[in-house]
């Protein structure tokens, strides 16, 4: 039998006592190298032993519970996906979501882990596995190769219990490298199963199951322990006089350039996802949670966080929702939805006609509020329906135990949303409940002190917050960009009245805007493909590069100092203050 | 009263030394001694010092000691208020012991095949790796049993010992001589536990572990 690296048999790669929370296991199969973690939530990871920015092995990273932690450059990979969540050389850049590191399926049964190639199909256990129950012995690694292993299994004495010596052996192969042995004796029968791992050429672990707990556990895993390890000194003997075969040489795909150096800006993604209402619940006053979950069961695609998903609703919007999950927690994401009368009917349409199990379209993650992780200090400053992208944060911050602190502004009691989250962040969390309005901007001053170096500031909440944080950092000396805040809507009256032209530099177009008109409109009026979402200059879809002309700038999504540079502009209600302005598209 | 040590900054049995006194939070000065490729470790002024020539020298108060086994026993003894780094108790102690010997013998293998490819020394690289294998496999199993029996550290007592800080550093340094820890779960996992001790410093080629889950 000559092993293949494309082989996509199942078989078992580690027992699940080799892996307690926050460690990296170090496994092999068919030549590929494997980091194997459980995440805090109790999800195995099989992955491709190999960071995708220099290579360095995973296995030797740090499992931070969510994600895993690349030794190196402190890469940061979600749980589930493996997709990148942040990179410590970009602190302030949400990593591009293709980014992602090879995945290998899994699965965790009879106390060992399973894993096979990509394009394995569906796992099956062994005859009768299910009926069982199976206790596993201590894993043996053989330098021998994986058909000289499973040939001497066959010829195992093997005895259940140290009493059944006469017992009569009977070995039977099953599928993927595996013996059932069942021996009969007087007394009854028992058997256990044995797996060979073909880790290499030349290298395999025996990894057995004995039938039933036994009695005297310790004692029969010594037992077992040293016939294997008698086994295995016999078959090293017999390998070392043969000619080592050649190590299996695994094809692996090539990091882009591009992966291994800039990570690319995330904006404009037109894919659409299907999710299903797993959960839907008052999380507070006149705001309904809604937990969101892939219809296949998978998990859903990396996010950040303060990443948002775009929503498409039953009446034909689309509305943008932040997700409040903490790291590595991809089976679903939770959004808060608040009822909101002023809306053009997007809160409505989602609360008053989704209900659980209907399926709803949305966008894959996006991420214009992305939060650092290299501060001295952070401080979260949410205002009632804002703790969603907050609460997210917070939740990342306290899994790897980076300073934080979190104020969350409510009118009442009854307003707080996802309690038992925020309980669950203990003493990080101040709560103020009924500040009158004018006390607002002395308890930010008093909360955020005079800046000093590595201090960030994150404000998710109603425009007058927004405004009252803003300026109260100012004048304490914060600079724009330690203070990071993200709009949900534009509450600025858009002045359309001008009227100019737009040459489109790529497109070799040049369009006339007249007023009344949007640059986003004319330009899909004219054909172009061009995303965007909110269309009301706050979620950063629609950002376009400048390339000559003044943009008049009436986003809320661009800060002061971006406005300034005016080299890019948010075409959904941005215009132009000269006659002419030439855009990168 | 000042501790002075004669250190070399890639030697693990220097760093024995290090991750001790960081743990018991003694402080202590260095003095660097070029063992490569300055070779000062040979030279007069040194022999003098040791005249085995071997790294490391501890000076405590003018007390001159060497051996980092031996150093390891006299700075749990000398500094560790709670006795539990160094038991004295006759069964536990002669436990250490058995490990500090035992942590010799993988400076003999792993170390060597370290210093083999790294510093170019002549040892027969196929012999001290497969004697370092043949150690790991003794340590994994009674690691792994260890696992089972509620016993987290390589002798009985619920606590770390001078053992585990002799047998630490070559163990960790393994893969710069070649020798994969790949088919050594339950020491890899003995390692994380190591780098979570309290006061825990690293150094070239050791990376720290993380924090433990919260219990």
């Amino acid at each position: 039998m000559t092993l293949s690296t494309t082989d996509t048999t199942w078989y078992p790669v580690a027992s699940s006592t080799d892996l307690p929370l926050r460690h990296v296991f170090h496994g092999q199969l068919l030549g590929r190298e494997l980091a194997i973690w459980r995440a805090d939530d109790g999800n195995v990871n099989v992955w491709e032993n190999r960071c995708l920015h220099r290579g360095v092995r995973l296995s030797i990273g740090i499992n931070e519970g969510g994600e895993l932690k690349c030794q190196y450059h402190g890469w940061r990979y979600a749980n589930r996906s493996a997709g990148c969540t942040y990179i410590p050389a970009h602190p302030a850049d949400a990593p591009a979501r293709r980014i992602t590191n090879t995945t290998y399926p899994v699965v965790e049964a009879f106390g060992l882990v399973w894993s096979a190639n990509n394009g394995a199909g569906e796992f099956a256990p062994f005859a009768d596995a299910e009926a069982g129950d199976w206790f596993a012995l201590r894993p043996v690694p053989v330098n021998a190769p994986a058909d000289a292993v499973i040939e001497a299994l066959e010829q195992f004495a093997f005895a259940p219990a140290d009493d059944d010596f006469r017992a009569e052996t009977v070995a039977e192969r099953l599928p993927g490298l595996g013996i059932r042995m069942t021996a009969r004796s007087v007394k009854g029968s028992s058997s256990a199963v044995f797996f060979v791992q073909p880790v290499d050429a030349g290298r395999s672990v025996i990894r057995g199951l004995l039938e039933g707990t036994p009695e005297d556990a310790i004692e029969r895993l010594h037992d077992h322990n040293a016939t294997l390890t008698a086994l295995r000194d016999r078959l090293e003997r017999a390998a070392a006089r043969k000619p080592a075969p050649e190590p299996l040489t695994p094809s692996f795909e090539k990091v882009s350039v591009e992966l291994s150096t800039m990570p690319e800006i995330t904006i404009g993604s037109a894919l659409t996802l299907r999710a299903v209402v797993k959960r839907k619940w008052a999380t507070a006053a006149g705001i309904t949670a809604f937990e969101l979950a892939a219809l296949d069961g998978n998990h859903l695609p990396t996010f950040q966080p303060g990443a948002h998903i775009d929503v498409h609703l039953p009446n034909g919007l689309s509305r943008q929702y932040s997700i409040t999950n903490g790291p590595g927690e991809l089976l679903s994401y939770t959004i808060g939805v608040k009822r909101d009368l002023a809306s053009k009917g997007g809160s409505e349409a989602l609360i008053d006609s989704v209900r659980e199990g209907d399926v709803l379209a949305i966008s894959e993650p996006r991420n214009n509020f992305p939060l650092r992780r290299d501060t001295i200090r952070t401080v979260l400053i949410a205002g009632g329906i804002g703790i969603t992208p907050i609460l997210s944060m917070a939740r990342f911050l306290a899994k790897s135990n980076l300073p934080y602190e979190l104020h969350y502004i409510v009118r009442s009691q009854d307003q707080i949303a996802f309690r038992d989250q925020i309980d669950a962040l203990g003493a990080n969390v101040t709560l103020h409940i009924g500040l009158p309005r004018a006390a607002i901007a002395e308890t930010i001053s008093k909360t955020l002190g005079a800046h000093s170096f590595a201090q960030h500031v994150y404000i998710c909440g109603p425009g007058s917050l927004l405004e009252t944080v803003r300026s109260t950092a100012a004048d304490l000396g914060w600079p724009d960009e330690a203070v990071h805040y993200e709009y949900f809507r534009n509450d600025r009256v858009i002045d359309d009245s001008s009227a100019f032209e737009v040459e489109l530099a790529r497109s070799a177009m040049t369009l006339h805007i007249p007023s009344g008109k949007t640059i986003l409109e004319v330009m899909r009026e004219a054909g172009l493909q061009v995303s965007s979402s909110c269309e009301q200059g706050a979620c950063g879809t629609c950002l376009t590069g400048v390339m000559e002309g003044t943009p008049d700038h009436q986003d809320v999504y661009l800060n002061a100092s971006e406005k300034r540079a005016n080299n890019c502009i948010m075409t959904c209600v941005s215009r132009s203050l000269t006659p002419r302005l030439v855009l990168d598209i | 009263m000042t501790i002075i040590l004669y250190d070399f900054e890639l030697s693990g049995n220097c760093y024995k030394l290090r991750l001790l006194m960081s743990i018991l939070g003694v402080r202590y000065d260095i003095i660097p001694v070029d063992f490569y490729p300055g070779r000062q470790h040979k030279s007069d002024w040194f022999l003098k010092l040791n005249p085995l020539g071997q790294l490391p020298v501890l000076v405590d108060d003018g007390l001159v000691l060497r051996d980092s086994g031996a150093i390891l026993a006299y700075l749990a003894r000398k500094y560790d208020p709670s006795g539990l780094w160094f038991p004295t108790e006759p069964a536990q102690l002669s436990e250490v012991l058995q490990w500090h010997a035992f942590a010799d013998d993988i400076t003999a293998t792993a170390s060597a095949a370290r210093l083999a490819l790294g510093m170019f020394y002549d040892f027969d690289l196929p012999k001290v790796q497969a004697g370092a294998h043949r150690l790991f496999r003794l340590m994994d199993e009674h690691l792994w049993f260890g696992e089972r029996e509620g016993r987290d550290w390589l002798c009985a007592a619920p606590h770390p010992t001078t053992a585990d800080i002799a047998c630490f550093p070559y163990v960790m340094l393994s893969e710069e001589g070649g020798i994969s820890r790949m088919d050594y779960p339950a020491i890899r996992r003995w390692t994380d536990r190591v780098r979570r001790i309290p006061g825990f410093m690293v150094m070239s080629g050791i990376f720290p572990a993380g924090r433990a889950a919260a219990e």
